[in-house]
C-alpha cells in the first residue's frame, strides 16, 4: 500500500511539472504581397522628319549621312530586345517607299523604278550589340558605313513585308537578339535603365546615324535583305533600272520589347 | 532506503529534471495594429530603383504580466522569422511566386529585397532604426534577445524584457515596423508573396 502511495506521488508530481512546462507564447503573422509590373520605356529624341535631298551629283556618289540623328534611351524592368524596322503605307509595295510625287515625265519607259526598297536606308549605331551571341549574320548596325564602291548589307535596314515582326537570327538588332534563352549576352539584354547605367559604355543608350547612298545610276547598292547577303538594289530588277526622280517617304520604327 | 524506494525516487527525479523550467510570467500577449496583408505595387522606374517604403506599416504591442505572486525571473523575448512557403516548391531564398507576367526569362525576386526596420522611442531593440534583411526561409532575427538578464520596464534602455505592457510603458513595449522593398530591375515581373512571423515568448 505504501509503495503504491509512493508511486502515485511520483506520477502526480511528474504531471505537475510537465504541466508547468507550458511556455507562454504569442505570435502574429504578416503577409507581404508584391506586384512587379513589367515596365519597358523607350525615350527617343529625333527630328520629326529626316530629309535627304539629292540635288548634287556628288551626293548621289557619296550619299548623304545624318550623324546621331536619333538618340535612343532604354529603361526596362525585364530582359529586353531593341530593333529597328522599315515601314511604309505600302502604296507602292509592302517593302517599298511610298512615292508621293514624280518629277518630270517619270522616265518609266527608260527603266525608271518607282518601287524603291526600304532596305536602302542604312543605320549605324554608336555601340555594338552586347546581347547577340546567337546572331548568324550581321548582329547589329555597328559596323562602319561601307565605302561607296563596296556594296555591303552590314548596315541596311531590316524590313519584313511592311510589318513590325521581329527579326530572326539572321536579322539585325540594336540590342538583344532573337530567342529566349534568358542568358544575358546570348539573345537578351538584362533589365536596367540609362538613368543608372550611364557613360559611353552604357547598353541602355544609343545614337543612330542614317545614310542613303543612291549611287549613279541611282540603284542604291547598299540595299540588302535581312540576311545581309541577298542584294535588293535596283540592278536586281533590271540592268537598266534606276530610281525614278520624285519624293518618297517611309518611316523607321524602333521597337522595344521583352526578350523573345 | 529500500531498493524500491530508491527506484521510485530515481524515476521521480528523471521525470522532474528534464522539465525543470518553470513559468515565470502570468501571461504574454502580442497584438498587431495595422494591415496584416501589405500589398506593394511596382509600376514605374522610380519605385523599382528607389524602392517602396511603408512607414508605420505595423505596430507591435507587447503585454507581459506578472503572475499573481510576482516572479523576479519573469522576462521575455521577441523575434521575427520569414517564410516563403517552401512546401510549394519555392526555392529557399526567393519569394513565393503566385503569378508571373511576361516570358519569365529572368529570375524571381530574392528574399533579401525585403527590408524591415524596427523602432521605438526607447530604442529597446538592438536592431532599432536600421533596416534588416533576410536571406533564407526560416531566418530568425531577434528584436529583443532571448535569455538575457531581466531588464525591468521603465529602464528605457536596450533589451527591456521585464514584465510590463504598452499601456504603462508605451515607449518600451510598442514597436513600430517599417517595411521597404527594393527590387531594382533584375527580376521577373509577377505577383509574389512572403510572410513574417513575429514571435513573443517568455524566457525559461
Amino acid at each position: 500500500m505504501r509503495k503504491l502511495k509512493l508511486m502515485m506521488l511520483a506520477v502526480v508530481a511528474g504531471f505537475c511539472f510537465q504541466t508547468a512546462n507550458a511556455q507562454l507564447i504569442d505570435e502574429q503573422d504578416v503577409t507581404i504581397t508584391m506586384e512587379l509590373q513589367p515596365v519597358l520605356q523607350l525615350d527617343m529624341k529625333t527630328p520629326n522628319q529626316l530629309e535627304f535631298v539629292f540635288d548634287e551629283i556628288e551626293e548621289y556618289y557619296r550619299g548623304i549621312t545624318q550623324y546621331a540623328a536619333t538618340e535612343l534611351k532604354v529603361s526596362s524592368s525585364v530582359s529586353w530586345d531593341l530593333y529597328a524596322v522599315g515601314r511604309s503605307n505600302g502604296t507602292n509595295c509592302a517593302e517599298c517607299w511610298d512615292q508621293q510625287l514624280v518629277y518630270g515625265s517619270g522616265g518609266v519607259t527608260s527603266g525608271a523604278q518607282a518601287n524603291l526598297p526600304m532596305s536602302l536606308v542604312e543605320l549605324r549605331q554608336n555601340r555594338a550589340n552586347s546581347g547577340a551571341g546567337v546572331a548568324t549574320s550581321f548582329p547589329d548596325y555597328n559596323q562602319a558605313f561601307s565605302p561607296a564602291a563596296t556594296a555591303s548589307g552590314g548596315n541596311s535596314l531590316y524590313v519584313n513585308g511592311g510589318t513590325n515582326t521581329p527579326p530572326g537570327v539572321n536579322g539585325k538588332y540594336i540590342a538583344g537578339h532573337s530567342g529566349t534563352s534568358g542568358t544575358p549576352g546570348t539573345d537578351a539584354m538584362v533589365g536596367g535603365s540609362w538613368m543608372t547605367q550611364t557613360g559611353t559604355a552604357s547598353d541602355y543608350y544609343y545614337t543612330v546615324d542614317y545614310r542613303i547612298l543612291p549611287g549613279l545610276p541611282a540603284i542604291f547598292p547598299m540595299a540588302f535583305n535581312e540576311d545581309g547577303v541577298t542584294a535588293e538594289d535596283l540592278s536586281t530588277v533590271s540592268a537598266t533600272a534606276y530610281a525614278q526622280p520624285g519624293v518618297y517617304t517611309m518611316y523607321v520604327q524602333y521597337v522595344l520589347l521583352e526578350d523573345q | 532506503m529500500s531498493p524500491l524506494k530508491q527506484t521510485i525516487v530515481g524515476l521521480f527525479l528523471l521525470l522532474v529534471l528534464p522539465f525543470s523550467a518553470q513559468i515565470h510570467c502570468g501571461n504574454v500577449e502580442l497584438s498587431v495594429d495595422g494591415s496584416t496583408n501589405a500589398m506593394i505595387t511596382f509600376d514605374d522606374f522610380s519605385k523599382y530603383n528607389g524602392g517602396v517604403t511603408l512607414n508605420n506599416a505595423l505596430t507591435l504591442r507587447v503585454k507581459v504580466d506578472h503572475q499573481a505572486v510576482p516572479d523576479p525571473d519573469c522576462s521575455w523575448f521577441l523575434n521575427m522569422e520569414v517564410f516563403n512557403n517552401p512546401g510549394a516548391g519555392t526555392p529557399i531564398d526567393e519569394w513565393e511566386e503566385l503569378f508571373q507576367y511576361g516570358s519569365g526569362s529572368s529570375d524571381n525576386p530574392d528574399l533579401d529585397i525585403l527590408e524591415i526596420r524596427i523602432r521605438n522611442t526607447c530604442a529597446t531593440s538592438p536592431l532599432n532604426g536600421t533596416f534588416q534583411t533576410f536571406t533564407n526561409n526560416g531566418d530568425i532575427m531577434d528584436i529583443i534577445q532571448s535569455m538575457l538578464p531581466v531588464t525591468p520596464a521603465g529602464s528605457c534602455t536596450s533589451n527591456v524584457n521585464g514584465p510590463g505592457d504598452f499601456n504603462t510603458n508605451y515607449d518600451e513595449f510598442t514597436f513600430t515596423v517599417d517595411i521597404r522593398v527594393r527590387p531594382t530591375l533584375n527580376y521577373n515581373p509577377g505577383i509574389y508573396e512572403m510572410s513574417v512571423r513575429f514571435h513573443l515568448e517568455e524566457n525559461l
